[in-house]
């Protein structure tokens, strides 16, 4: 008896599911019949055991708007199909489908439970935001090799749909390995048999550090910049003071599009009017404190009192936030250059209160 | 100091009228056994169970495992401090037998946590012991005995059977000498191998039960041990035993020192290796840096190191004890390997290091001690619990011995993972 075929969907973005370029990126959600663009190279790598039976699109802008919420639509053009499968991308190195690919990932994989795999370049921006909710394949930065990432998604697609034990793994849980299958690792950590004792490895490297040999650690702890403070302020009476936030405080509506997790931007309010009317966007505490006093997250009260005393010269104005819940550090680092740069851009800032939660 | 084990390989354990050893066979007599463990007042009564690999069977509420072994040119010097008079451990003749185990089980326990081994299914195939014959003992307490009492009573009687079943097999040929034959003051000064030490870890109280400590080191607790220097002969002879529970530590695994055996192995070779300092983590601050300094110092400036393999007991607290002590050596100039126990299943292996020292610069994988595993085995006989007996699980997974699917720590199963390097296991990122 011939084996059932899976059911696959394709997720793809607004060139690739070939409705247009950058010009059509505001393009909404459309679906479908069948594989459309690489979706055709991939169903050929899928062969006679899956079937992508449709193909949804969307365009990176419209998507990037408000990524959480498009994957829910996204979702829900998906779920009338009851694939087996669930397929994004290829998005190469690309920033706003990658992200779209990933967040279609989790959404799917959260709902149904069905292996979810897409395909990125080692930087992209999506990969550490989306790599603990999907399979991520290894991507170069470049669609000339999509082929071959599309046969690297369609063979671990099939490795973790056959519930295969994986047997070097003490738990044997069907987990494939990153390596083998080339994709990226998905932040699980997982006992594994090792042909050399821990007793023999440990002997066997402190000699060879011993010796002045090259010797690998197993594991390489993070290495956290030292970054020099600048020289102390001599007079606080004679400088502008400006206040930035990672814990969510925005004007209501909150019109920069910052997400309560994950999230990666930031924005300037004018202290006054934000003060008037706010919301707070954070899924890392617990909010209803800061939005009923939002000076205690962002001390306003405290920094007027002050100048007032004719301690601290001025408040600046303005107040730059962001959302600082499970996100990237290193985009968090970036986003600490970009403030940066705009306070240098209106000067006169001496000094900078960065509060936490 | 020359310690010469004396291995006899069995292949079978059987019921006999008289204890003895003959073509590979160890006959026991379960009658004088029982006796020899009821001479303890604290004990009323125990099951012995002779079990097989490939049994269904579940032991429960286990203590320990210990190899059997007995002193042949010494009386009265078993386990020195626990059984035996006190003295030091580690010279001598001493009788092993391989492919037997003592399984110590406590139906008594009020601990939370408590061990398992499967004679077949999963945890028999993960676990060393469920290939081996074993000599299951299970005490029961004594009226009006109290419980701390009794859990030393009942490693005792562990002890006592591991020395009884050795003495048994005393005229049966031996199948292999092991010779650690290691002369410290003497060690050629001249020689251009590098100079190795054992940064031993011994224990954390962090686990205490009834916040006692466990005896665990020639008969007395090391809670507030200041930093020790022994001959690692002690380590292999009896002078220091597993805890009153099994978490990734059995008093089988420390007699089989994965490190110390290593650095005996490679001793003459690649290195010389100068001796063991054990240590205790701890819970005050000042009694860290009090141990971190003097065990540095120890190992260089008493040792002589120049190189030392830092070895970790399980818990997160003693990552800090076993770091501080890595810088100090470090900083006087002893190249450190120092233990690490990814204690989460999630991340990545840098997100788990629990120090941040750069010369810290070698830091091996010693596994994820209390990485959860699912074991679809359906047990029917149980020897030291039933049936009911609840199974631990961080969780408020509720789940019984006789369950078809249990989750488990693997610290809990005996032998899978253990502190002292013996496992052939890494933690990979996923």
């Amino acid at each position: 008896m011939a084996e059932e075929k899976f059911k696959a969907v394709h997720y793809l973005n607004q060139f690739f599911g070939q409705i247009g370029g950058e010009g059509k990126a505001n393009t909404g959600f459309m679906v479908k019949e069948g594989p459309v663009g690489p979706g055709l190279a991939l169903q050929k790598e899928l062969g006679d055991r899956a079937e992508i039976v449709s193909t949804v699109i969307c365009g990176d802008d419209y998507f990037a708007a408000n990524p959480e919420q498009c994957a829910e639509e996204g979702l829900k053009l998906v779920k009338p199909y009851h694939p087996d499968l669930f397929f994004a991308g290829p998005a190469f190195a690309a920033g706003r489908y990658g992200v779209a690919c990933g967040a279609m990932c989790k959404a799917v994989a959260g709902e149904t439970g069905i292996p979810v795999i897409t395909a990125m370049y080692k930087e992209a921006p999506g990969l550490d935001l989306y790599r603990k909710y999907a399979f991520i394949c290894e991507a170069p930065n470049h669609a000339r090799g999509m082929n071959e990432v599309l046969r690297n998604m369609a063979r671990l697609a099939f490795r973790i749909i056959s519930g295969e034990k994986e047997m070097r793994l003490l738990t044997r849980e069907p987990l494939p390995k990153p390596e083998e299958y080339k994709y990226f690792s998905r932040n699980l950590l997982r006992n594994e048999y090792c042909e050399k004792s821990i007793a023999e490895r440990s002997v066997e490297k402190l000699l060879a550090k011993l010796r002045g040999e090259p010797f690998e650690s197993e594991v390489i702890p993070p290495k956290f910049e030292k970054v020099p403070p600048p020289p102390a302020i001599k007079d606080l009476s004679k400088c502008e003071i400006a206040l930035v936030s990672e814990g969510g405080l925005v004007p209501k509506g909150n019109p920069g599009g910052l997400s309560r997790r994950s999230n990666l931007r930031w924005g300037a309010y004018e202290i006054a009017p934000l003060f008037r009317d706010y919301e707070v966007v954070h899924a890392g505490y617990f909010n209803d404190h800061v939005a009923a006093r939002p000076d205690r997250l962002v001390p306003v009260d405290v920094m007027k009192d002050l100048v007032k005393e004719g301690k601290v010269g001025k408040l600046h104005p303005t107040y730059y936030g962001t959302c600082g819940c499970t996100t990237v550090s290193k985009r968090c680092g970036e986003m600490g250059d970009e403030i940066a740069a705009e306070m240098k851009k209106r000067g006169g800032i001496s000094a900078v209160i960065l509060t936490s939660t | 100091m020359k310690l010469e084990i004396e291995s006899i390989d069995i292949k079978d354990i059987q019921k006999g009228s008289k204890t003895y050893a003959d073509k590979g066979v160890l006959y026991i007599n379960l009658k004088e056994l029982e006796e020899l463990i009821l001479k303890d007042s604290r004990i009323k009564s125990v099951d012995i169970n002779l079990i097989y690999p490939g049994q269904n069977v579940r032991v429960l509420n286990l203590m320990d495992v210990i190899q059997p072994r007995c002193k042949i040119d010494k009386i009265d010097a078993d386990f020195p401090g626990f059984i035996g008079k006190l003295q030091i451990a580690g010279s001598g003749r001493t009788r092993s037998l391989r492919n037997v185990a003592v399984l110590v089980s406590n139906p008594c326990t009020n601990r939370k946590e408590s061990a398992l081994l499967d004679m077949a299914g999963p945890i028999a195939e993960m676990s060393p012991y469920g290939k081996m014959k074993n000599v299951v003992i299970a005490p029961y307490v004594a009226a009006g005995v109290e419980e701390r009492d009794f859990e030393n009573a009942v490693k005792n009687a562990g002890l006592k059977t591991a020395i009884y079943l050795a003495r048994g097999a005393h005229q049966h040929p031996v199948s292999e000498v092991e010779v650690y034959d290691l002369d410290i003051p003497n060690l050629d000064r001249k020689s251009n191998l590098p100079r190795v030490a054992c940064y031993y870890q011994l224990y954390s109280p962090q686990f205490d039960h009834l916040a006692i400590s466990d005896p665990c080191f020639y008969g007395t607790d090391v809670r507030n041990m200041m930093p020790t220097v022994i001959h690692p002969n002690e380590v292999l002879d009896g002078g220091v035993v597993g805890w009153l529970a099994i978490k990734a530590l059995d008093t089988y695994s420390i007699q089989n020192h994965g490190v110390i055996k290593e650095l005996y192995r490679r001793h003459g070779k690649d290195l010389n290796f100068v001796g063991v300092v054990c240590a205790v983590a701890n819970m005050e601050p000042d009694a860290r840096v009090r141990s971190a300094c003097m065990a540095a110092h120890q190992v260089k400036n008493v040792l002589g190191a120049d190189g030392v393999v830092l070895i970790k007991i399980t818990g997160g607290m003693p990552h800090i004890d076993l770091a501080m002590a890595g810088e100090e050596c470090e900083k006087l100039g002893v190249k450190t390997a120092i233990f690490t126990q990814p204690l989460t299943p999630f991340g990545t292996l840098a997100d788990t290091i629990l120090f941040n020292v750069e010369s810290l610069d070698l830091i091996i994988l010693s596994s994820a001690t209390f990485e959860r595993t699912k074991i679809p085995w359906k047990a029917e006989k149980f020897i030291g619990g039933t049936a009911e007996t609840r199974i631990f699980c961080p969780d408020p997974i509720v789940q019984y011995a006789s369950d078809p699917l249990i989750d488990i720590e693997e610290y809990l199963l005996p032998g899978v993972l253990d502190c002292t390097g013996n496992a052939r296991v890494i933690v990979k990122e996923y």
